[in-house]
Formats: structure tokens, sequence, C-alpha cells
């Protein structure tokens, strides 16, 4: 089981804050910390701002970004750069954010989602890619830009040779694709819901309100692991999470009297 | 007078290649000892798909140098902006520069080579277009932003300049240009500035190549193959070679260019370098942001020549 704070959203977040809650996140020996761009609101940066968060922590930091608002090889292109000034901690959190379209003079269509995906994993796998879809075609080729080569590579890399990117489950036909490329899937968390099934090495995520108990989240789990990323507004709120759920999501049958004191 | 210390790419060369971590992990140190020297700030180097990882997202490194320190500014010199996405530019600025303590500075450009273009599905030929309708846009944002986002405009012609001018935008001027050039350009800013009714600011941003050393003959042999590599990497870029043009005929017209672009380099002790600088300042530019990382230097040639530049630092702004 894995335990992670937030996504914290950096709409009114300041750096003292953000410091601040991830500090409690360590100290409350959460496996990583999020934050949460809000681009319908003006709010990007979500990779940038896991890189500054990384530097005060040594955990790993994880970026919810709205995905789908621009072309994937500049999200691929943050990622792995994040990545590298992280020395390896970034995760991402991939969410279609049709409500920020208009801002972005994006696409909304599923097939603009579905091809944007298709890229973005290409691209971090490390491949040449030549992509052929309806809305992208990477590279282009262009006849006007020359020279211009048949494919093309994310350079540089991450230093990871996977990052863990999971995509928020909308529906079943795009979570088939989503695992199908290699990502994992978020869903948030209602009571009785399960934990998404694992991708490969990725467990399913599950996006937690603040007063989550351990239980629930154990009989969302079930036989599987969970990556349990827990809403905290305060760093009382934090240590009270860490508290109330370390415990018991990593050993069976934790005795309650242990952590009572 | 502000001293800049630019501008890094963090580039894997091929004469001393490095994991990419460890050129994130070093910038971030060169961003400490800059901040420790009391500069200005750092400025960041874009480009896209290149073997050597030149690096491509310049935000995200500023988020991770932002996080490392607290009074140094860091910039772009320059974001290609046509490029990109002008939302998602004007976005993450706006956060980053909340977050950094409004100490996130956009230097943007046109953007030149091909391949990159080709990569993001524009057409190179549309750059200045697509400037001309970003531009107004991403100053908005920028003026708008809390605290607001210093913005400048990358320029190597007269044309570009003009673009600038008439939005009041400041330059931030190629290293490549010499004197008679920048006036020429800066002659030109200030006639398209009066034509469009705006008024220009008082001063610019400027890049010039500068190591500070007190071994000239020693720097000049460890230097030389680094500043080869970087100008032919720039005029392989700005001057592709033709389909019936020979491999050397390319790389001896490639050769001119660097001969003439390697006399701009500003190389000596810190008086001579200062005395350099002043010349500069003399003509408007108030912030001189000062190439010392031509690729991948050896760390102790870098260190030492950032050492020296924040002597002349101390020389021209005291």
């Amino acid at each position: 089981m894995r335990l992670g704070l937030g996504p914290i959203a950096l709409e009114m977040a300041t750096r003292t804050q953000l410091e601040s809650l991830a500090g409690a996140a360590v100290a409350a020996s959460f496996d990583a910390v999020w934050v949460a761009e809000s681009r319908a609101e003006g709010v990007g940066g979500g990779l940038a701002a896991a890189a500054m968060l990384a530097q005060a922590v040594p955990i790993r930091v994880g970026a919810a970004v709205d995905a789908g608002l621009y072309h994937p090889l500049y999200l691929a292109e943050d990622i792995a750069i994040a990545d590298l000034t992280s020395g390896g901690r970034i995760e991402g959190l991939l969410r279609h954010a049709d409500v920020a379209a208009s801002r972005y003079e994006a696409p909304t269509e599923r097939a603009w989602w579905e091809e944007f995906l298709n890229v973005l994993a290409g691209a971090l796998s490390g491949a040449h890619i030549q992509f052929d879809g309806a809305h992208l075609r990477v590279p282009a080729r262009i006849e006007a830009n020359q020279p211009a080569p048949e494919r093309l590579a994310l350079n540089p890399r991450p230093a990871q040779p996977a990052v863990p990117i999971w995509v928020e489950s909308t529906e079943t036909g795009l979570e088939h694709l989503a695992r199908d490329l290699g990502f994992g899937i978020a869903n948030h968390f209602q009571r009785g819901s399960s934990v998404p099934a694992a991708t490969g090495r990725w467990p399913g995520m599950l996006l937690c309100p603040g007063d989550v108990q351990a239980n629930a989240l154990l009989v969302a789990a079930g036989e599987s692991a969970g990556y349990f990323v827990i809403a905290a507004e305060s760093p009382e709120e934090v240590a009270d999470a860490g508290r109330r759920l370390a415990g018991p999501l990593r050993m069976p049958d934790l005795p309650a009297w242990i952590t009572s004191q | 007078m502000r001293l800049g210390l630019g501008i890094f790419g963090m580039q894997s060369v091929p004469q001393r290649p490095d994991h990419h971590v460890k050129l994130y992990r070093d910038v971030l140190e060169d961003a400490l000892l800059a901040e420790s020297l009391h500069f200005d700030s750092i400025w960041l180097s874009e480009h896209h798909f290149w073997f050597d990882g030149y690096c491509p997202a310049d935000i995200a490194v500023a988020g991770a140098i932002l996080g490392r320190t607290t009074r140094l500014g860091v910039g772009t010199a320059v974001m290609l902006l046509p490029m990109h996405s002008v939302q998602k530019v004007a976005d993450d600025a706006a956060t980053m520069s909340r977050l950094g303590g409004g100490r996130l500075s956009l230097g943007v450009a046109l953007g030149y080579r091909d391949a990159e273009f080709d990569g993001f599905g524009v057409r190179r030929k549309d750059r200045g277009k697509l400037m001309d309708a970003m531009l107004p846009r991403l100053e908005e944002s920028c003026r708008a932003a809390e605290p607001r986002v210093p913005l400048y405009v990358g320029v190597a012609t007269a044309v570009a300049a003009q673009r600038a001018a008439r939005l009041g935008l400041p330059l931030f001027a190629d290293s490549t240009m010499n004197p008679a050039e920048l006036r020429g350009m800066l002659d030109a800013y200030n006639t398209a500035a009066a034509a469009a009714g705006v008024t220009p600011p008082r001063t610019h941003a400027l890049q010039r190549d500068v190591f500070v050393t007190d071994d000239r003959g020693r720097d000049w042999a460890m230097l030389l193959p680094e500043l080869r590599y970087m100008r032919r990497q720039y005029g392989g870029w700005s001057f592709p070679q033709e389909t019936d043009e020979t491999v050397p005929a390319y790389l001896q017209r490639l050769e001119l260019d660097i001969e003439a672009k390697l006399k701009n380099l500003i190389m000596g002790d810190a008086a001579h370098v200062a005395g350099r600088l002043r010349e500069f300042e003399a003509l408007g530019f108030d912030l001189i942001v000062c190439r010392s990382q031509f690729g991948n230097l050896p760390r102790e040639s870098l260190h030492r020549a950032i050492r020296g530049l924040s002597q002349v630092r101390d020389m021209v702004s005291p």
C-alpha cells in the first residue's frame, strides 16, 4: 500500500504553505506529496511546482495536471525535466480538463484525448516516434519545414526508466486505452468502491477525503495493493491522517493499541 | 547595471558527456553559487529534440531553482514562444511567479530550427505571425500576474525589435550582435515605438558571451572546443546544409560563421570585462546576462569563471 498527501491545490497555496504541508507529510511517513494545477482558473505549472517542492522534501512528488489542452510533447518534456531535477522522484496524474479547453482553444473530441495519450506514452518510452492521427501528426512533416526528420525522440529522457503516471478514469473505453499504454488508473474514493485494478506494476489509485478511515481503504483494496492519496489542509490534518492510516495500511491486523498512545 | 548568469542548457555534449541527472544537479549547485555571490539572476535556454538533451522545458527547471534558492531571479533566455501554447506559458509563468515570490522572468523569441517547429506541428514560416498574435496575449497575462512577470523579447534583428517596440516591451538582445548592430537595432526600436505612440522602456537586457580569467592561454585552450561545438550547433540550426552542398563545404561555411561569432566573446580579467560591459550599459542595457557556460565546461573552470564574474559585478554595480 502506498500513501500520498494531496493533491494540494495550487490556486491559493503559497510556497511556505506547500513546504509546510510537504514537511508534515515527510514527518507523518507519507510516501509522496501531490500538487494540482487548475488551468480552468489559470493555474498551471503543476510539474514546475512539483519540481520546486521536490527541492524541499526527500519523498516522491506528484503533479496532477490538466492534460489534453496543448501538445503532448510539451507535457512529456515537462515530466522529463521535473523528473531529472528531482533525481527521479516525479509522479503524474492526468486529468481530462474539458472545462479548460476553451481557454486553450483545444479540441474536446475523444479522439484527440486518445491521440494525446498515445503520443505522450510514446515520447516517454524513449522510442523514436512517428504518429499519424486525425488531430496529431508527430513529427508533422510539414513540407515547408525543411530539414525536418521523419521521426523524433524526447530528449533528455526522464531519470526514471518509467515515470509512474495515472489517468483519472472517466469512462471504461478510455480506461482500457490508458491501461494498454501502461498508465495506472485513478479514481475518486466512494464508500463501497474498489481500488482500480493495477496496470503492470502501478497499483490503482484512489483520491480520498481527509477523514477516510483505514478500514475503508483496506476494504477498497481487497486483495490488491492500493495507492491512496489523502486530502489534508493543515499540517495537523496531515499528522492525523498519517497516524490513522500509515500503520494499518502497511501491516495487516495491526493492533490498535500500538498507535493509540 | 545588473548581472545575470547564463545561459544554461544542461547539454550532454559529445566532448564532455554526462548523465542528465548530474547536469541538473549541477545547475542547481550553480544557482546556489550564483545566489551566494549575489548575482541578480540565472538564465536558462531552450531547444527541443536534440541528441545532447538541450533543455526543452525551462519553466520546469526554473521551478527547481526557485525551490532551491530564496533570492535569486530565474529567467528564460529564451523561450521559443511560437512553438508553445501561449496560454500554457502564461498560466505556468503566473503560477511560478506567485510561488517563487516574483523571481521569474520570461525572455521569449521566435526560434529558428525547422525540426523543432515540425515536432509541434507548426510551420516555421508562420513564426512571425504567431509571435504577433501571441506576444500581446502573453504581455497582458504577465502584467496581470501577481507578482508581475517581467517579459523581454529576444531579438537579433531590427524587424524583431520593431515588434517588441510596438508593445513597449524591453529587448533581450542576442549575444552575437556587435555594438554597431545593437545601436542600429535600438534606433529601429525607438523609431517604431514612437510611431506606435508607445513610451519605450528606459533600459533593455543583453546577452553576452563572457569568460573571466586570469590565465587567458590556459582557458582559451579549454574553451575553444566548447565554443566551437556551441557555435557549430547554433550555426547548423540557423544555416542547415543545402541539399547540393558537400559536408566539407558546409563545414567550411559554418567555420566562417563561427570565426565571426567568436569575435564577440569578452574574455579577460575582471577589470577588462567590466570595462567592456560598461560600453553596453552606455548603449542602454541595464541587465547583462553573461554566458559563461558553453556546453558542459569542467566544473572547476566554470566556477572559477563565475567567481571572477562576481568580481566584475562588484565593479559595475557596487
